[in-house]
């Protein structure tokens, strides 16, 4: 498939409920070592409850300068989350369904 | 003292290169309906040019990016398109008008009709960005254009009463002429002549073209921050002397032989003649940079292969491109529209999309993905908000303004 | 009504680099082996999974296949979908380097990318005099 029929597609959990939109597809380099970097491994999705827009990343990044540009996007994010390919159930053409008791962790890329 | 000289090239340069025919027309217009009660909105475009500039060159010479690719990578596909179409848009105007200046200063120069200097100025045009060197075409251009410090010198010949100039510079006030709406009006013409956003793109392009490394950095400052103040001193120079002759005598700029009475009068044949080289090297240099910055926006926002580095050969969509765009001004100015008139819209619609431009960079500017221990300062950020207020206010306020006022009419 | 997910745990650890797509990938400039620019990435392909198929448990995760470029880019400004035959791939594995640029580790002159490049060098502005020359 391709990336951008999965981006801006609904989020709904196992009971048809809304949860967001997916907003980023974010991927490991820890598959087979190719001949020149690993494969890259799709490790889930991020859902912002509100904008399919990932508008420059500010909620997963620390960055804070220039305030309060910084500030201001980062509130818009605010509330989105990370769930991994493990839980997803379905990948339609317009919703992504989560499998029930699906976990959701927290977006941020810096360790 | 080879380095010293590359300081003092780059400086005269940045100084020859700052005026274009937007900065021309619209100085001389604002100059002989409001005197210099404006000149401090030069002021503020020059700051904001500086600080504009000084990023994209410092974004361009850290991560080796230029500014569209940056624009196209932060707001992605759709917001980048419409930004392109704007600043595209913008900029093919402004190529119109400046080939119109060249073709006017050379009918000013001969008395032949600039309608028939216009394919020669294309031509002219073309082949220099076909095979001319980037640094050869930079310099040349811009140490021809310091001939406009005739203005200055005119300013000084005509004996004006400089108490009153100052009074009326630096406690502005709106002209009984005149009224409110226009003065802001040409106020956003002034700080869009002065923060043309095709200065940003063809000046961190540049800087990639000429391959500037960290250690440049200090150079390139030296350039904007001398170079460029020094250029809106011969944009008041230009104002100042409209002011003087052309305010009295109720004449209200619309052709180019007017912005060159003051200076023919001042100044006689010589001057005159001084006055025409500038403006010829003025309006080609931003000829170029201008057709240039257009095909560096769609080469950035494409991904395709661009640089003046490049043999064409190895960048054909770039230069397809630019030849495209000449061919499109020089249609635009066979219909016969007035290249003056182009240039009067063209500073208005660059402080609208200025905010287009200037988003992008100062966020990336501060993202130490690209920029490692090079981000923003406390203090450039601080200055980098106060100019995106700046930016927004005079960009919102362009089209209610250009619609009351009959675009300043 | 929009339903809140379960609180927010940490993340598991991940032996490799993390790259979001749209973060790290999409809109960035491809170069080649050479240096020379070669496209911007448009999109991207995955291996997986089939529309309207229930993923079963324990799915092998997706791969990135191939970037992603051409005619796709019209679809993810204005939406609709291209006929698979007229994308335009360049496989992950040419890939070397991920940075603010991602770099490829073969030279762009064979990659179908670029042919509208070569067509206008060899049709025009090849052939247009000193259009091969170096500028002097």
């Amino acid at each position: 498939m391709i990336l951008n029929d999965l981006l801006g597609s609904d989020v709904r959990d196992s009971d048809g409920g809304r949860l967001g939109e997916v907003s980023d597809a974010r991927f490991a380099l820890d598959g087979t070592p190719g001949q020149l970097l690993s494969d890259a491994r799709l490790v889930g999705i991020v859902v912002s409850p509100r904008t399919a827009a990932s508008f420059l990343g500010y909620e997963r990044l620390g960055i804070t300068q220039p305030w309060p540009v910084a500030q201001l996007l980062r509130w818009w994010h605010r509330g989105s989350f990370l769930v991994l390919w493990e839980d997803i159930a379905r990948m339609d053409p317009d919703a992504v369904y989560l499998r029930p008791g699906y976990a959701a962790y927290e977006v941020g890329l810096q360790r | 003292m080879k380095r010293l000289l590359g300081v003092a090239l780059g400086i005269l340069t940045a100084i020859g290169g700052f005026v274009d025919i937007g900065d021309l027309v619209t100085n001389a217009v604002v100059g002989s309906r409001f005197g210099v009660s404006l000149v401090w909105v030069v002021a503020v475009g020059v700051v904001g040019i500086c600080l504009f500039a000084n990023m994209s060159g410092r974004v361009a010479a850290v991560s080796g990016r230029a500014t569209f690719e940056v624009i196209r990578e932060r707001l992605g596909p759709r917001a980048g398109l419409a930004n392109l179409a704007a600043s595209f848009l913008i900029n093919l105007m402004t190529v119109t008008a400046e080939i119109g200046g060249i073709a006017l200063a050379l009918q000013l120069a001969s008395g032949v009709s600039y309608m028939l200097w216009i394919p020669m100025a294309m031509l002219a045009v073309w082949l220099v960005i076909w095979r001319v060197k980037f640094s050869i075409m930079e310099n040349v251009t811009g140490l021809l254009g310091l001939s406009l410090v005739v203005f200055a010198v005119a300013l000084f010949l005509l004996k004006p009463d400089w108490g009153a100039l100052a009074g009326q510079a630096f406690a502005p006030s709106v002209p009984g002429s005149e009224g409110p709406a226009v003065y802001w009006y040409y106020a956003i013409a002034l700080f869009g002549a002065a923060m043309t956003p095709y200065e940003v793109f063809f000046f961190s392009s540049g800087a990639v073209e000429e391959g500037w490394r960290v250690k440049d950095l200090i150079q390139s400052r030296l350039n904007v921050l001398l170079g460029f103040p020094l250029g809106g001193f011969l944009s008041v120079a230009i104002a100042a002397c409209s002011a003087v002759v052309l305010l009295p005598a109720g004449i209200s700029v619309t052709t180019l032989s007017q912005v060159a009475l003051p200076v023919a009068q001042a100044g006689g044949q010589l001057a005159l003649a001084v006055l025409i080289l500038g403006v010829v090297a003025a309006t080609f240099g931003a000829a170029l940079e201008t057709t240039l910055s257009s095909g560096y926006t769609l080469a950035q926002f494409f991904g395709w292969s661009w640089g003046k580095f490049r043999r064409p050969a190895r960048a054909a969509r770039f230069h397809m491109a630019m030849i495209v765009c000449l061919l499109a001004g020089v249609t635009v100015l066979s219909t016969g529209v007035d290249p003056i008139l182009v240039t009067e819209y063209s500073v208005v619609f660059s402080a609208i999309a200025l905010p287009l431009t200037y988003l992008p960079i100062l966020i990336v500017a501060n993202d130490p993905q690209y920029m490692g221990e090079h981000v923003n300062g406390r203090v450039v950020n601080i200055l980098g908000l106060l100019y995106l207020v700046i930016i927004l206010t005079a960009s919102l306020a362009a089209i209610p303004l250009m619609v009351v006022t009959g675009a300043g009419a | 009504m929009r339903k809140q997910p379960p609180p927010l745990r940490k993340p598991p650890e991940v032996a490799g680099r993390l790259l979001d797509a749209q973060l790290h990938l999409l809109d960035r400039q491809l170069l080649d082996v050479d240096g020379v620019p070669v496209t911007t990435i448009d999109d991207l392909e995955l291996s997986g999974p089939e529309h309207d198929e229930p993923i079963p448990e324990g799915a092998e995760a997706p791969r990135i296949t191939a970037l992603l470029t051409g005619p796709v880019l019209g679809t993810r400004i204005f939406g609709g979908r291209p006929p698979s035959n007229r994308l335009i791939r360049i496989p992950w594995s040419d890939v070397a380097e991920v940075g603010t640029v991602l770099r490829l580790g073969v030279k762009g002159e064979s990659l179908d990318a670029l042919w509208v490049e070569r067509w206008l060098r060899d049709r025009v502005i090849g052939r247009i005099p000193g259009g091969s020359h170096d500028p002097e």
